[in-house]
């Protein structure tokens, strides 16, 4: 048994008086594919967010492969992480948006060099070799010079995602990633996300509400409410039976709606 | 009628001063525009406040007594400028103060998602300030910028009152040696107006030249 990649121990956050999260705890294992699903303001989102340290925690501390993400140690005490402990941390850990979040003032290719001779110092040939591998895994080779403007958005969002490899992050987080998009396009992207599963051994946590595609990904599916999780397990476990009354509930209203379970 | 050649020559040369007050003035207005405009959003209390004093007293106080303070009061703490200098100084820190808030504006006009992306991607601030947010803020000044080069243009008449004999120096020195007050100063007048009307197609097919391809940013 293998040390978790992250470790989450009592963390809250509250936006105003609204508590998001309260006193979290969740493990995940490096490797592991991990669906978090829950109605809307069930803080699975905010995890995410607090992964990538774009929101912080107002308590509890979090572990990236056996270090702290919000503090570091200095004189033997553990101390708020200062930006430069941030900036390491962040090299572990790569986040694909809902409204894919591209440069709109750079082409495609640029869009995926860009990090990666800023903060890796990589010489252009170089990472313009690696960018255009990636957007050829994403079957988006041929769109390298367009401009985001001229994409849909499945195809952005497969940018965005050859853009978050391009850094080789060993967790990725994926928020809603097809949430923004038409239902025909919704396919294309998942396919990429198949793909990663088959041929990367990134950590992959993911927010979605596409719930068949949630239980056939996934290890593991965390079911969140009102900040806490409410039921964890196996998605058969989950989606074929559960065992808590809000799981249920929620899963009806999703089959209800529509949704392919 | 080769009395109003000269003339007409007169006023050209007054034409050149204006031009190199506007083209020079633009210059420090920029440069003051960015200091300030990025100071006002510094994460260091100093640096605000002195962008935020700066900004507030230059557009405060008036463009005639700014340039009286560079041309007649700093020669008494030992600062003798030139007319032209004056001129470039008073106008550029004026010009600059509203700028300035133009900059602030434009980048913070940058949606949230952008900054969001940069933290993602693990890019330092300065790195996505000048690789992200600046350039798609850039398009978002420009318009504006347009209107204070503009302002600019106009405002450099009053170096006239330093002696600087620009284009409204030149039609006064041409109505008092004529005797003729219509024909100086309407050839000032389109003279001022095509000015800025060079100065508006330049900032357009400047902005129609980077928003090339561009989505998300308007225009």
């Amino acid at each position: 048994m293998s040390a978790p990649i992250i470790k989450i121990d009592a963390i809250s956050k509250s936006f105003g008086t609204f508590k998001v999260l309260d006193g979290l705890s969740m493990q995940v294992m490096p490797r592991e594919k991990l669906a978090l699903i829950g109605p809307s303001g069930s803080g699975k989102t905010t995890i995410l967010r607090i992964l990538m340290t774009l929101e912080r925690i107002d308590s509890g501390h979090i572990q990236i492969d056996g270090e702290q993400l919000y503090h570091m140690e200095r004189n033997g005490q553990l101390v708020a992480a200062d930006e430069r402990h941030l900036a390491r941390m962040r090299q572990k850990i790569g986040m694909v948006f809902q409204l894919f979040n591209l440069f709109p003032h750079k082409s495609v290719i640029n869009n995926v060099t860009l990090a990666p001779m800023l903060t890796k110092g990589m010489p252009r040939a170089a990472a313009e070799k690696r960018a255009m591998e990636l957007l050829d895994m994403v079957g988006m080779a041929d769109k390298a010079k367009a401009m985001p403007a001229q994409l849909s958005g499945g195809q952005k969002q497969r940018v965005a995602i050859a853009r978050a490899l391009a850094l080789q992050p060993r967790i990725m987080l994926f928020d809603e990633v097809t949430s923004a998009l038409d239902p025909e396009l919704v396919e294309e992207v998942l396919n990429v996300l198949w793909r990663l599963c088959a041929e990367t051994d990134m950590t992959m946590l993911l927010v979605t509400h596409e719930m068949g595609f949630a239980h056939d990904f996934a290890d593991r599916v965390l079911f969140f409410d009102r900040g806490k999780i409410v039921e964890e397990g196996k998605p058969d476990e989950i989606f074929r039976n559960p065992k808590q009354e809000r799981t249920q509930g929620f899963l009806k209203k999703i089959i209800a709606a529509g949704h392919r379970v | 009628m080769t009395q109003w050649s000269g003339y007409l020559g007169l006023i050209l040369q007054g034409a050149l001063i204006t031009i190199e007050l506007t083209l020079m003035g633009s210059v420090l207005a920029l440069i003051t525009a960015f200091l300030a405009g990025l100071g006002r959003l510094s994460r260091f209390f100093v640096l605000r406040a002195l962008a935020t004093a700066y900004i507030e007293f230059f557009r405060g106080t008036s463009i005639f007594v700014q340039l009286f303070w560079a041309y007649f009061v700093l020669p008494f703490i030992g600062i003798s400028l030139t007319p032209l200098q004056a001129g470039v100084l008073a106008l550029g820190l004026n010009v600059g103060a509203y700028a300035a808030e133009v900059v602030r504006g434009a980048i913070q006009s940058i949606g949230r998602e952008q900054y969001e992306a940069c933290t993602a991607l693990n890019l330092g601030r300065w790195q996505a300030m000048r690789h992200v947010i600046l350039p798609q803020a850039l398009l978002v000044m420009l318009p504006t910028f347009g209107n204070n080069a503009i302002e600019l243009l106009k405002a450099t008449a009053v170096v006239s009152l330093i002696s600087l004999t620009d284009l409204t120096f030149q039609a006064q020195v041409v109505r008092s040696q004529t005797g003729n007050t219509l024909v100086p100063f309407a050839t000032i007048l389109i003279i001022y107006f095509v000015l800025a009307l060079i100065i508006s197609w330049g900032v357009r097919s400047l902005e129609r030249r980077m928003a090339r391809g561009l989505d998300g940013v308007r225009v």
